[in-house]
């Protein structure tokens, strides 16, 4: 069930940019990513769903930048939603492989995931406002100084909290 | 408590990273939100460690069994703060299989819920094993931290040998003096009749033998062999093995030397076994069972033969049954020695050709090859015939009475004096 649903992602993943650019490229590069997510969940492969992610991100901008619409916070909200749920269930799915499970394992998941669905729509509506506010009075040229600058440091960020629990379990070793 | 990202953090980073780099290369507002969910997803990450606070225990059912029975595990959690994913990985040793249930668990455990999980283990060979470690696995809410630590609780198991239940057994030559099953050779108060003899001052009318008497005219007594028991050692080969866990040659040797060790304990004999100190009754079983589920082939460059062992160490005029495949030299010549140092010897050969092939795929050339073995070894056990060794061979599974039932050998009788 839980492979079911990794799969159900998937295809709203493999989906979502043909419905935005139905063009031949934009659906081969949507099949090959869904191939990909069908394999890791065959095998309960962590890197093809990982791959599969990223080819279904590369088309999903693909197909925003070609198509050029207008801007849809709620997709892209659900569309990010997606992807760490399809990695998630997969997660899921090797972690309940050939174990006995209790039914609220799955019960309290799919719980979580719907309250953390809602929690990320607000902070997404949010963040598009303070994100409209900032923009109004910030002149063109910085903008895109601005955002690969504040992508950076959100990377980099994160990578110093990983190479921190890193450290600390290497600590908790000795 | 070892906690560290999983490889479902470093996956969503990856794709976190993927988004936002695309999200800056197309200019597009909507790769940022849709990076927002899995950049949020890792924001625990930076949080403090929640307080990890359950409780484990397990049991496990039975602590000695033997080979083919089962034992259950169970494991209870107690959960004193909310545990979103609990993974636990229960002991499951080499050599046994779950028979049901799972060795393997996930459970959600709120604040005071206590979650129990059980299996069943059946062990197929013998041994000795240590089922108290259990692995636990704490996911946060996402999966992306985990927190590992080992709980053990040492709940060691037992796994003895299949007895066989033997009527006939290899007889001793010699016995000793205490009471035991045996008809010994020396005359005394017993329930065999040994010997008649002339009535002498002393002896009691129940032992006057009246046929004897009647028809030689003069009062004749039935003198009555006494019942001793006897030392047995039973030397198992470990030098050298053939077939497959659990049914290898050494694995039929076990069984035959516990078999065997039960059937002369219960007869009051002391048994002796891979330098296990002589003794009798059922200490002495429990004694024998665990030093035969620790046997096992270990190899070695070092080079030893029963050459080193001191005279003193086997007990004087004890039988000594050797249980071997005969695959090592060293063991035959280990076991011609004991003959010649006049020990009363019975070599239990258990037979590696059947064993072999079951755990080959069945071809002619194997066929073949088992037919041309089985010609040698009997050449070789003819050999040992021809040194005066009582040999008995064992065709593992057959019945081990069946083998035994070639080892009646004549009771030693005292011939009537005068």
């Amino acid at each position: 069930m839980i492979r079911l649903l990794a799969v159900a992602f998937a295809v709203v993943l493999s989906a979502a940019p043909v419905l935005i650019m139905p063009v031949p490229a934009v659906a081969v590069i949507a099949l090959v990513g869904l191939l990909l997510a069908t394999v890791g969940v065959a095998a309960l492969w962590r890197w093809p769903v990982t791959a599969a992610a990223c080819v279904f991100l590369a088309d999903y901008a693909a197909s925003l930048w070609v198509a050029a619409g207008p801007v849809n916070v709620a997709g892209a909200a659900g569309f990010g939603l997606a992807l760490l749920f399809m990695l998630e269930s997969v997660d899921l799915a090797r972690l309940v492989r050939r174990a006995a499970v209790e039914g609220a394992v799955i019960g309290s998941h799919l719980g979580r995931w719907s309250g953390f669905g809602a929690a990320t729509l607000l902070a997404a509506a949010l963040a598009v406002a303070l994100a409209s506010a900032l923009a109004t009075p910030m002149p063109s040229a910085i903008a895109p100084l601005l955002a690969a600058g504040s992508a950076l440091g959100v990377m980099t960020t994160i990578a110093v909290i990983f190479t921190r629990v890193a450290s600390s379990r290497r600590s908790a070793g000795r | 408590m070892t906690g560290r990202v999983t490889p479902l953090g470093f996956s969503v980073l990856a794709v976190a990273g993927c988004a936002l780099s695309l999200a800056v290369l197309s200019a597009r507002p909507e790769l940022f939100v849709a990076a927002l969910p899995l950049l949020l997803a890792l924001v625990p990450l930076a949080l403090r460690a929640p307080a990890l606070d359950h409780r484990i225990a397990h049991e496990v059912s039975r602590a000695r069994v033997l080979e083919g029975e089962s034992v259950t595990v169970t494991v209870t959690v107690q959960a004193r703060a909310s545990i979103a994913l609990l993974e636990l990985l229960g002991p499951l040793p080499a050599g046994s299989v779950v028979v049901s249930g799972r060795h393997r668990a996930a459970m959600a455990l709120r604040a005071g819920q206590t979650g129990r999980w059980s299996y069943e283990v059946r062990f197929e060979g013998r041994g000795a094993h240590d089922m108290g470690t259990i692995a636990v696995r704490v996911r946060d809410r996402f999966g992306i931290r985990a927190w590992e630590q080992r709980h053990v609780d040492p709940k060691p198991v037992r796994v003895y040998p299949h007895i066989a239940l033997l009527r006939s057994l290899p007889r001793p030559a010699h016995a000793r003096a205490s009471v035991g099953d045996y008809v010994s050779s020396v005359l005394g108060e017993g329930i065999e009749p040994g010997d008649i003899r002339q009535f002498a001052p002393g002896d009691r009318i129940k032992q006057v033998n009246w046929r004897a008497s009647l028809r030689l005219g003069k009062l004749y007594v039935t003198q009555h062999q006494r019942e001793r028991n006897a030392d047995v050692v039973l030397m198992l080969d470990t030098l050298a093995e053939g077939g497959r866990a659990p049914d290898t040659t050494l694995d039929w040797s076990v069984r035959a030397g516990a078999s065997l060790a039960t059937a002369y304990l219960a007869r009051r004999d002391r048994g002796l076994i891979h330098w296990v100190k002589p003794g009798s009754g059922r200490a002495q079983y429990e004694r024998l069972a665990d030093a035969l589920a620790w046997a096992d082939v270990v190899f070695t460059y070092v080079a030893k033969d029963l050459a080193v062992v001191p005279p003193r160490v086997l007990p004087p005029q004890a039988v000594v049954i050797a249980i071997t495949p005969l695959l090592d030299p060293r063991f035959t010549r280990a076991t011609l020695d004991l003959a010649a140092r006049g020990f009363d010897l019975v070599v239990l050969v258990v037979s590696p050709v059947e064993v072999t092939r079951r755990a080959l795929a069945p071809s002619p050339t194997i066929d073949l090859a088992c037919r041309l073995w089985t010609l040698d070894r009997r050449a070789r056990l003819a050999e040992l015939h021809r040194q005066g060794v009582a040999v008995l061979e064992w065709s593992p599974p057959e019945p081990l009475e069946l083998a035994l039932a070639g080892a009646r050998r004549p009771r030693p009788r005292l011939v009537a004096a005068g």
